[in-house]
């Protein structure tokens, strides 16, 4: 992407964030939003951002799906995840799987 | 009696309770600015210039659509794409704005604007958990301001530390991970339910699956198959429930 091109992106990550945050507070009265909408812009958040770690986590730098040991990433996610169950803290859980991957990374390549 | 005349002032500046919002975000701000900081490094690690980073950080000021935006970026995918991606992440958001709005529906249409691009997931909670009700009570944007000031300064203070770290650090490191690292952290506790975790573990397979499909739209494609799935299993377990009555 060009300079211009990200400046527009970084334009339209406002657009986004100001419509999702602000537009109920610029209508200002209650609103009351109906279940199954609830339910739906309850569900759309997890699944966009597994969508992102899905794919973070699946396929190398070629877009092929690596699914064994050497995809240090893949590993060490699930090593993460698995932390932050026990843990339920987000600064330990970065820095262990970090450690992890950068662990595989060096002893094993 | 209450006549408008004897109703709360609900902005005027009210000094405990600014004091008391402070006091009740401080627990939090170290684990905002080390969030910050993460988001930061993945900015320049992603390939924005510094500068493009800060402009980033200080405009958009919402995390998880930032960092969902940057591998879109990397991959040079359309704008649009972009935008709409973003859009779902901060969907969460249009449902604590309908909760939080009408506590300050008085306030001048500028200042409402601004209050709600700042209030994040920490500070919605906090001050639902302060004020459950939507009744006019004295201090109210005082507390508020005082959970959001600084809570945008711990988050800017460790995004723009991390921008300057990243762009210091040797690429082979990866730590561009600790990015996705920390989408797994948000994205964990929101998953407890079964539908949830259904629809989420479905989209991210899509997602894998749909890798290649043109513009990117892979992903919006997963999220909409994701909460297709956790609709249709919490209407099983719903039905199921019923049929145990």
């Amino acid at each position: 992407m060009s300079d211009l091109e990200i400046w527009l992106t970084i334009g339209a990550l406002v657009c986004a964030t100001a419509i999702t945050r602000s537009s109920f507070w610029v209508i200002g009265e209650h609103v009351s939003i109906p279940t199954r909408v609830q339910e739906m812009l309850r569900y759309a958040p997890s699944c966009a951002l597994a969508a992102i770690i899905g794919p973070d986590l699946l396929l190398d730098p070629q877009g092929a799906v690596e699914f064994n040991f050497h995809n240090y990433k893949l590993i060490a996610g699930a090593a993460a995840i698995a932390y932050y169950l026990v843990r339920r803290n987000m600064l330990e859980t970065i820095v262990f799987g970090m450690a992890c991957f950068t662990a595989l990374r060096l002893l094993l390549s | 009696m209450s006549s408008p005349d004897s109703l709360p002032d609900v902005a005027a500046h009210h000094e405990p309770s600014w004091r008391a919002g402070l006091k009740d975000g401080i627990p939090t701000l170290f684990g905002i600015a080390a969030w910050g900081l993460v988001v930061g490094v993945a900015m320049v690690k992603s390939g924005l210039t510094v500068t493009q980073a800060l402009g980033m950080t200080l405009l958009v000021f919402a995390g998880s659509a930032q960092l969902a935006s940057l591998p879109l970026i990397a991959a040079a995918a359309p704008i649009w794409v972009i935008f709409l991606t973003a859009v779902v992440v901060n969907l969460r958001f249009v449902i604590f704005a309908a909760l939080l709005a009408p506590h300050f529906a008085r306030l001048p249409l500028w200042r409402r604007f601004l209050l709600g691009y700042g209030a994040g997931d920490m500070t919605t909670a906090m001050f639902l958990q302060r004020y459950p009700t939507e009744t006019p009570a004295a201090g109210k944007v005082s507390y508020l301001r005082g959970l959001l000031y600084p809570n945008f300064a711990a988050w800017q203070s460790g995004s723009i530390a991390g921008i300057f770290l990243g762009s210091a650090v040797p690429a082979e490191w990866g730590l561009g991970f600790a990015g996705t690292l920390a989408i797994v952290c948000i994205t964990v506790p929101m998953v407890a339910s079964r539908p949830a975790l259904c629809g989420a573990l479905v989209a991210g397979v899509t997602a894998v699956l749909a890798h290649g499909f043109p513009y990117k739209l892979g992903l919006l494609a997963a999220v909409i198959v994701g909460m297709v799935t956790a609709m249709v299993v919490e209407g099983i377990i719903e039905r199921r429930k019923a049929a145990n009555v």
